[in-house]
């Protein structure tokens, strides 16, 4: 079995300090949702630090958080999800190629490659064990933690750091803002579901999950399944898809207490979320995550953080809460999300008894 | 001389990005390596990208790098000596 023992989230909410998430829900109105940072040297040594972009800085604490938090100084693997990898480093590559090429800066060119993030935590820790980085776009942070889960299940590791983490810069947001992603004008992220515009609110952030095969007395929850589709064509494959996902774990609709969807304020998509919640779970709470953190290829990171406090603390906030309808147990939780209609995740934590 | 010196210490500042150092913090005959400023083999390569960007010099033989970029001062006497 997978425990989730420790979490480190850098998000557009207070999630880094104890407690105050999500009693201290931060309200932005802007074009996407910013990270809040951390003082970076409680973390990070002074020297290395001031070559590393942003994207680095947050991976690397948001990795040592969550090894504190399970109190653990070395893990067996890492594993990190990118969907962009530093897009900082690489607009500043490909900016200076574009000028003069023989000038190239070596510091973003090496950090402009995906793995930095692992390659960098493992340096950190001085940690020589199995360390890889999926960048599977919207299912990169899914591909991190099927390979922990089997990291465990074969015995070969017995607690994995898995993580996934991306940002958003403005030059990225408004080249993909033009094939449609974001919305136009800045909305307020908790009034989103009144914009009702095509194009999601961008947002980003770095959580990493600290997975061990051993229930401990500070488990969060139990990651019982993770499973990723992609359908072109339309929904009968997602639905054949979540039927044999809830028969695998030996579940009904009606075990799962609440459905995490991520409904991302897209007047275009969102309907894909309604009509799969009506379809196979009429009755289950409904909530969503992504007024609090926005849109990005690794969100279910914090939609997995979310579950995973909600697990704990036995209390689903009404801030997240879409259909008003209160959990009367909060057992099962699954988390939904999808990108275009085409990529699809399914997520299933559980309490840890 | 001088006058150089002070404008390499901005420039190796923004170009290494040595966040908290002050121009006046760096003593222009301190060793840049190692000890002094601490740098490393990546710094090494970003002062040779900024000698060549801004002053157009470019090092032909890396073994000349250990003692063009030894300090502040002997940054200055070769870009003074070789600037085109």
């Amino acid at each position: 079995m997978n425990f989730i023992d420790g979490i480190g989230m850098i998000s557009p909410q207070q999630t880094l300090v104890p407690g105050r998430f999500p009693d201290d829900v931060v309200e932005y109105t802007a074009d996407f949702l910013k990270c809040i940072e951390p003082v970076y040297k409680t973390y990070i040594d002074p020297i290395p630090l001031r070559r590393m972009s942003r994207l680095i800085r947050m991976g690397i604490s948001s990795a040592r958080i969550c090894l504190a938090d399970a109190g653990i100084a070395m893990p067996d693997a890492i594993i990190t999800g990118t969907g962009l990898g530093s897009v900082e480093d690489t607009e500043k590559i490909l900016s200076d190629i574009s000028k003069e090429e023989k000038f190239l800066n070596p510091t973003p060119f090496i950090q402009s490659t995906y793995n930095t993030i692992s390659s960098q935590i493992a340096i950190h820790l001085k940690c020589h064990n199995y360390n890889t980085t999926y960048v599977h776009r919207t299912f990169s942070f899914e591909s991190g933690l099927i390979d922990g889960m089997l990291q465990l299940g074969e015995g070969s590791s017995t607690r994995v750091l898995v993580g996934g983490i991306d940002e958003m810069t403005l030059n990225h947001l408004n080249i993909t803002r033009r094939i449609g992603l974001w919305k136009r004008q800045p909305v307020n992220n908790l009034q989103l579901l009144n914009s009702r515009t095509p194009g999601a609110l961008a947002g980003e952030g770095a959580a990493f999950f600290l997975i061990s095969a051993d229930r401990s007395d500070h488990s969060y929850a139990r990651l019982r399944d993770v499973s990723t589709l992609i359908d072109i064509r339309g929904s009968y494959r997602r639905d054949q898809a979540i039927r044999n996902f809830l028969l695998q774990n030996q579940l009904q609709p009606e075990d799962i207490d609440l459905l995490i969807v991520g409904i991302s304020g897209d007047a275009v998509f969102d309907p894909v979320y309604h009509q799969f919640a009506s379809d196979f779970f009429p009755n289950a709470p409904l909530a969503w995550y992504k007024h609090l953190c926005g849109e990005y290829h690794t969100s279910t990171g914090f939609a997995l953080y979310t579950a995973a406090q909600i697990l704990k603390s036995q209390e689903c906030p009404e801030i997240l809460l879409l259909n008003h309808k209160a959990p009367s147990r909060l057992k099962n939780i699954l988390i939904y999300n999808q990108f275009r209609n085409i990529n699809h995740s399914f997520l299933l934590v559980s309490f840890p008894d | 001389m001088e006058e150089l010196i002070e404008k390499l210490k901005k420039e190796v500042i923004e170009q290494l990005n040595l966040e908290d150092i002050k121009p006046e913090d760096i003593n222009p005959d301190s060793p840049l390596f190692g000890e002094g400023l601490g740098l490393d083999s990546i710094d090494a390569l970003e002062l040779i990208v900024l000698l060549e960007k801004n002053y157009g010099i470019k090092i032909e033989d890396p073994k000349d790098g250990k003692k063009i970029f030894f300090s502040i001062r002997s940054m200055a006497e070769y870009i003074t000596a070789n600037k085109k």
